[in-house]
C-alpha cells in the first residue's frame, strides 16, 4: 500500500517464538477483506495450522487482532480477539477465541499495529516488549511463577507508566486449558492462557506513541459520534433505566441502567452523588453500576467508580472497595470486574449467610475476583462453578476423587458459605494440584475426558446450563426463543453473542420491541415475550443470522459486541429506534472506503463462514447439522412438564427446532442436510477457494458421493 | 383579545408549563394563571389601574378562558385529567406521560400501586418487585405499601391485583387482568435470575 489507509494502523505484527524472527505485513493488502479481529485470527488458523494441530503445539497460533475501529474515539472500541485452536473444547480441540478489552486495542494500534501473530514456542519463559517499531523478546525467568498483578506491576516499571501489559498467571504456565489472558488488570480473554504458557510466553507489554487516522470528513465524523452517543443506555444497551424517569416514557427493574440521581458512588473520595439529568451525554457514566446490578443496592457504598474500555463511556467494570475483606483474609480491599469475573467467588456457592446479594457475597466476590484475576484462572462463563457444584452435591466428587485429597478439602467451609473456601479451590484449579485441580483446569472437557463421567449426565440437567462441546449456553432460549437455541449451536464454545440478547433485554414494552423488529428486520413476528415462544418462523432465522454476523463484525471491527449492536435507543423522538447502520457509516468514515449496511454485513458473513469452514476442515466432517449444531436434551424438557409453547415456559420442541435449523441454513445459503456452506456460498461471499480446498476433502455439499 | 394578547399570553403560559415540568411538577390551569398573574402577565380583577402598564396586562377572567384551549393545543403539551379531577398540563418531551401519572397518583397509594402494576402487566408484560414501590419516584415508606396491599386486597376495584413469591422469597406484584398466574410467576422467577444470568 503506497499509504496508512484511515482506521488500519497499517500493519501485523508477527513474532516466531521458535527462532525469535520479528517481522509485518501490510494489514490492507493481506487481511483487509476480514477487518480485523476474528477474522484476521479465523483467515491465519485457515492458511497456516493444519487440521489436527492440538491447542499447546508449537505450530498453533495465537492471534491477538484488534480493528478498524479500535483506538478511535467510537464508543466501545476497546475490544481484542484471541483466537486460537481451544483448548477447552471437548472431545477434540476446535478454532474459537477469547475477547478482552480494556486498553490493550488501542495500544497496540498506537505502536503500529492492528494484529499480533504469535507463532512457534520460545525454549525459555520470555516477554515480549513493543513500543511503536522497537519490538524484543526479553526474558521471563524473573516473572515465571508470579501472578498477573506481580507481572503486570514489574513490566510497567520497566517499560513506563504508559504501557499496557496482557499477561497469564500460574495456571497459564502450568498449561491449564481453563486460563486467561488479562490485560490491565481485570479484562480477560478466557481458554488462551495456557495456549500462551505453552509457548513459554508470559506477558506483551504495549506502549505506543502514534494514533489511528481517521481518512473521513472530521466534522462529520464527531458528529457520527456524538449521535452514537446519544442512542446508548446502559451496560448491554439497556435502553430504558431500571426506574422512572422524567425524560423516559419506560422503565425496567430489571435493566442495568441503574444509576439516578441520588444514588452515590459510596466509596470514592469524597463520595460522588449523581446529579443533574441521568440522559444527558456527559452522566453515561453513572448509568451503569455492574457491582449494583449484581450484589444488589448495598453495592452502591461500596462503589468506588466505574472502570472500563478505551473510549466507552459504559464503565462496566465497577470498582468495588470492601474494607472488611482486608481485614478478614489478608487481601487488597480495592477489586474490579464485571459480569462472570465480578461473580467468579460467589458462584461456587450454592447458598451463602445473608443470601446471594449480602455481605458474604460481596466479600466472595472479594476473594474470588482477588484469585482468578491473579492465578489468571478463567470460568468458562460460569461453568467452572456449577460444575464443581454439581460435582458435590450429587456426589460425583467423593466417588471420583481419592479419599484422602477429598478429606483434604475444606468442604465444611464450603457447605458453611464460608469465602475462606476459595483461598484453598481456587489454587488447587489454577496451580492444577492434585485430581482436582488436573481435572477441574481443564474445564467440563476434563469431567468427560479424564473422569469418564457422560456427557449426557450434563445435556439432560438444566441446571448445569451446559450446551455442548465442553462449554454451556450463553442467552440461549432462556433469553430469545429458537434465535437464542440456534445462536449457541454455531460456536465451538459458549455462543458470546449479545446481538439477539441485548435486544430482547433492552427493556422496551413488547409491542414497541415488535414495532421496531418490524423495522429492522422486516417483522414483528422475529421477537417474542420471555417464555410465550410461538413456533418458527423465517423471520426468527433473518434475526438469528443477522445477530451471528453482527457478532462477528463487531469482533473484527474492535466493537463491544456485549454492548451493541444499537438498533434500539433511549430516544423517544426516533420511536427509541436506534441505528442499524452505525457500523458501517463508522467503517467508511475511519477508512475512506464507502461500504454500505449490506457490504459489511457481507463481510461479517465471510468471517462467521470462515469459522464454519475452519470447524468443518478440523472435524473432518461435512454433517454439522448432527455432529457439531447440538442442543442439549434439558432444552427439550420443562421441570413441570409444560409442553413446548407453554406460557411461561422455555421448552422448545424438538420438531420445531428442526425447522428452525432448517430455515437458518437456508437463510444463510447453507445445504439443509448437512449444515454445510454450499460452494456457491463460499463463493458469494469470496471464499471461493476455501470452498475449494475443502471440496477436495469432499466437504462442500454436493460433492460428498 | 387581540392575536397579539393571545401570542403573548399562549407565549407567556407555555413557559410556565414547561418550568414546572423542567422541575418534575404537574400544572393546572389555575397554577399557570397564578404564575401569571405573579409575573405580571395577567391582571386580577381589582387591579383596574389606569397606568398604561395596567391596561397592558390581560383581564384575569378573559385570560383564564382563553388558557383552557391554548394549553389543550399547543404541540409541546400534553394534559389529561388528574386524579382530583382537574385537568393537568406537562410537557412530554420533559415529563413523561408515565412519570406524570406517576407524579399525579401520588396522592392515593391505592391508585398509584393498582395503575402502576396494572400497567406493567399490560404493556411490558412483567410483575413488579414490591421494593419498586420504595425507590423514587413511588417513595411509599414500606409500611404504607404493607398496609396499601392489605386495604387493597378488601376493596372490590383491585381484586385483580395479586401477587406471586419467587424460589428465594421475593414479592412480584401483578395484574391478573394482563397477566396469568403461571406466566406472571416464571417473568417474576427469571426477573430475580437475571443477575445470575449475566
Amino acid at each position: 500500500m503506497a499509504a496508512t489507509p484511515g482506521g488500519f494502523s497499517g500493519k501485523v505484527l508477527r513474532v516466531d517464538l521458535s527462532t525469535g524472527k520479528i517481522s509485518t505485513q501490510d494489514t490492507v493488502d493481506r487481511y483487509g477483506d476480514v477487518l480485523g479481529g476474528t477474522g484476521i485470527g479465523y483467515q491465519v488458523l485457515w492458511e497456516e495450522v493444519p487440521a489436527g494441530t492440538g491447542p499447546f503445539d508449537p505450530a498453533n497460533k495465537l492471534v491477538f487482532a484488534t480493528g478498524v475501529l479500535a483506538g478511535t474515539g467510537v464508543p466501545c472500541n476497546g475490544r481484542t480477539a484471541v483466537t486460537t485452536i481451544f483448548p477447552t473444547c471437548w472431545p477434540q480441540p476446535l478454532v474459537a477465541s477469547g475477547h478482552m478489552g480494556g486498553q490493550f486495542a488501542a495500544k497496540l494500534k498506537y505502536a503500529g499495529y492492528d494484529a499480533l501473530i504469535i507463532e512457534g514456542r520460545s525454549e525459555k519463559p520470555v516477554w515480549l516488549f513493543i513500543r511503536d517499531k522497537r519490538v524484543e523478546l526479553r526474558g521471563a525467568a524473573h516473572l515465571w511463577g508470579a501472578g498477573i498483578r506481580r507481572a503486570n506491576l514489574e513490566i510497567s516499571q520497566e517499560m513506563g507508566a504508559d504501557c499496557v501489559v496482557a499477561a497469564i498467571g500460574q495456571a497459564g504456565e502450568k498449561l491449564a486449558p481453563m486460563a486467561i489472558v488479562a490485560n490491565s488488570l481485570s479484562h480477560s480473554a478466557g481458554g488462551v492462557g495456557g495456549v500462551m504458557g505453552s509457548k513459554n510466553l508470559k506477558a506483551i507489554g504495549v506502549q505506543g506513541s502514534g494514533a489511528v487516522r481517521i481518512a473521513g470528513d472530521k466534522d462529520e465524523w464527531e458528529q457520527l459520534i456524538k449521535f452514537h452517543l446519544s442512542i446508548l443506555g446502559g451496560n448491554n444497551q439497556h435502553v430504558v433505566p431500571s426506574f422512572p424517569t422524567p425524560q423516559s416514557e419506560y422503565y425496567n427493574p430489571g435493566s442495568r441502567w441503574l444509576g439516578e440521581p441520588g444514588k452515590r458512588w459510596g466509596a470514592a473520595q469524597p463520595p460522588i452523588e449523581i446529579t443533574g439529568n441521568i440522559h444527558d451525554l456527559n452522566r453515561i457514566a453513572f448509568r451503569t453500576n455492574s457491582a449494583a446490578f449484581f450484589l444488589g443496592e448495598g453495592a452502591w457504598q461500596h462503589t468506588v467508580r466505574g472502570n472500563g474500555c478505551t473510549a466507552c463511556p459504559i464503565r462496566c467494570h465497577t470498582i468495588v472497595k470492601v474494607p472488611s475483606v482486608a481485614a478478614k483474609y489478608g487481601i487488597r480491599e480495592i477489586a474490579q470486574n464485571t459480569c462472570v469475573g465480578l461473580l467468579f467467588g460467589r458462584s461456587f456457592f450454592k447458598t451463602l449467610p445473608g443470601g446471594m446479594k449480602g455481605q458474604t457475597a460481596l466479600e466472595a466476590c472479594m476473594v474470588g475476583m482477588h484469585l482468578a484475576d491473579d492465578l489468571g484462572l478463567w470460568c468458562n462463563y460460569g461453568q467452572l462453578q456449577r460444575d464443581l457444584q454439581k460435582l458435590y452435591h450429587d456426589g460425583l466428587l467423593k466417588a471420583k476423587l481419592g479419599s484422602a485429597e477429598y478429606a483434604s478439602i475444606p468442604w465444611d467451609k464450603y457447605e458453611a458459605g464460608d469465602p475462606a473456601f476459595l483461598f484453598d479451590i481456587l489454587p488447587r484449579i489454577g496451580q492444577r494440584r492434585g485430581e482436582l485441580g488436573q481435572v477441574l483446569s481443564q474445564g467440563t472437557a476434563g469431567l468427560f475426558g479424564q473422569w469418564s463421567i457422560p456427557e449426557e449426565t450434563w445435556t439432560q440437567d438444566h441446571n448445569t446450563l451446559y450446551w455442548k462441546l465442553g462449554h454451556p449456553k450463553h442467552h440461549a432460549n432462556e433469553d430469545d426463543g429458537q434465535c437464542g437455541v440456534i445462536i449457541n449451536t454455531q460456536y465451538n464454545r459458549d455462543a458470546q453473542c449479545h446481538s439477539h440478547s441485548n435486544f430482547v433485554r433492552n427493556g422496551l414494552p413488547l409491542e414497541v420491541q415488535k414495532r421496531l423488529a418490524a423495522e429492522i428486520w422486516g417483522s414483528p413476528d422475529c421477537v417474542d415475550g420471555v417464555g410465550d415462544y410461538t413456533p418458527m418462523n423465517l423471520h426468527k432465522a433473518r434475526r438469528a443470522r443477522w445477530s451471528l454476523v453482527r457478532k462477528e463484525l463487531h469482533d473484527s471491527l474492535g466493537l463491544c459486541n456485549w454492548m451493541g449492536p444499537w438498533v434500539a435507543s433511549p430516544l423517544k423522538s426516533r420511536g427509541y429506534l436506534g441505528d442499524d447502520s452505525l457500523e458501517s457509516k463508522f467503517y467508511s468514515l475511519a477508512t475512506g472506503r464507502k461500504l454500505g449496511r449490506e457490504e459489511l454485513d457481507r463481510m461479517g458473513e465471510r468471517i462467521f463462514t470462515l469459522h464454519r469452514a475452519l470447524t468443518i476442515r478440523d472435524m473432518g466432517q461435512m454433517n454439522m447439522r448432527a455432529r457439531h449444531d447440538q442442543v442439549p436434551g434439558w432444552v427439550f424438557e420443562d421441570p413441570a412438564g409444560a409442553p413446548p409453547f407453554s406460557k411461561g415456559s422455555i421448552r422448545m420442541d424438538r420438531g420445531d427446532m428442526a425447522k428452525a435449523m432448517d430455515l437458518f441454513y437456508k437463510v444463510m445459503g447453507w445445504d439443509k442436510t448437512t449444515g454445510a456452506p454450499t460452494q456457491e456460498t463460499y463463493s458469494r461471499l469470496g471464499l471461493r477457494e476455501v470452498g475449494q480446498s475443502l471440496r477436495a476433502k469432499k466437504l462442500v455439499p454436493g460433492d460428498a458421493a | 383579545m387581540t392575536s397579539e394578547e393571545q401570542a403573548r399570553l399562549t407565549k407567556a403560559a407555555v413557559v410556565v408549563v414547561l418550568q414546572a415540568s423542567q422541575e418534575g411538577r404537574l400544572t393546572t390551569r389555575e397554577d399557570v394563571l397564578q404564575a401569571l398573574v405573579s409575573g405580571g402577565i395577567i391582571r386580577q380583577a381589582e387591579d383596574q389601574g389606569d397606568s398604561d402598564d395596567a391596561r397592558r396586562r390581560l383581564a384575569g377572567e378573559e385570560a383564564f378562558a382563553a388558557l383552557a384551549g391554548i394549553l389543550a393545543e399547543h404541540p409541546s403539551l400534553a394534559s389529561f385529567q388528574g386524579l382530583s379531577g382537574q385537568t393537568v398540563y406537562h410537557c412530554p418531551d420533559l415529563l413523561s406521560r408515565t412519570y406524570a401519572r406517576i407524579l399525579d397518583r401520588k396522592s392515593s397509594p391505592p391508585v398509584l400501586m393498582a395503575e402502576e402494576i396494572r400497567a406493567n402487566s399490560r404493556d411490558y408484560p412483567r410483575p413488579v418487585p414490591v421494593e419498586l414501590f420504595e425507590a423514587s419516584p413511588f417513595e411509599l415508606p414500606p409500611e404504607e405499601i404493607e398496609h396499601t396491599l392489605r386495604s387493597m386486597a378488601a376493596d372490590p376495584q383491585y381484586q385483580d391485583i395479586t401477587f406471586t413469591t419467587t424460589a428465594s422469597g421475593a414479592v412480584y406484584l401483578f395484574s391478573a387482568l394482563y397477566l396469568e398466574r403461571g406466566y406472571a410467576a416464571f417473568l417474576a422467577q427469571r426477573a430475580e435470575s437475571l443477575a445470575m444470568n449475566p
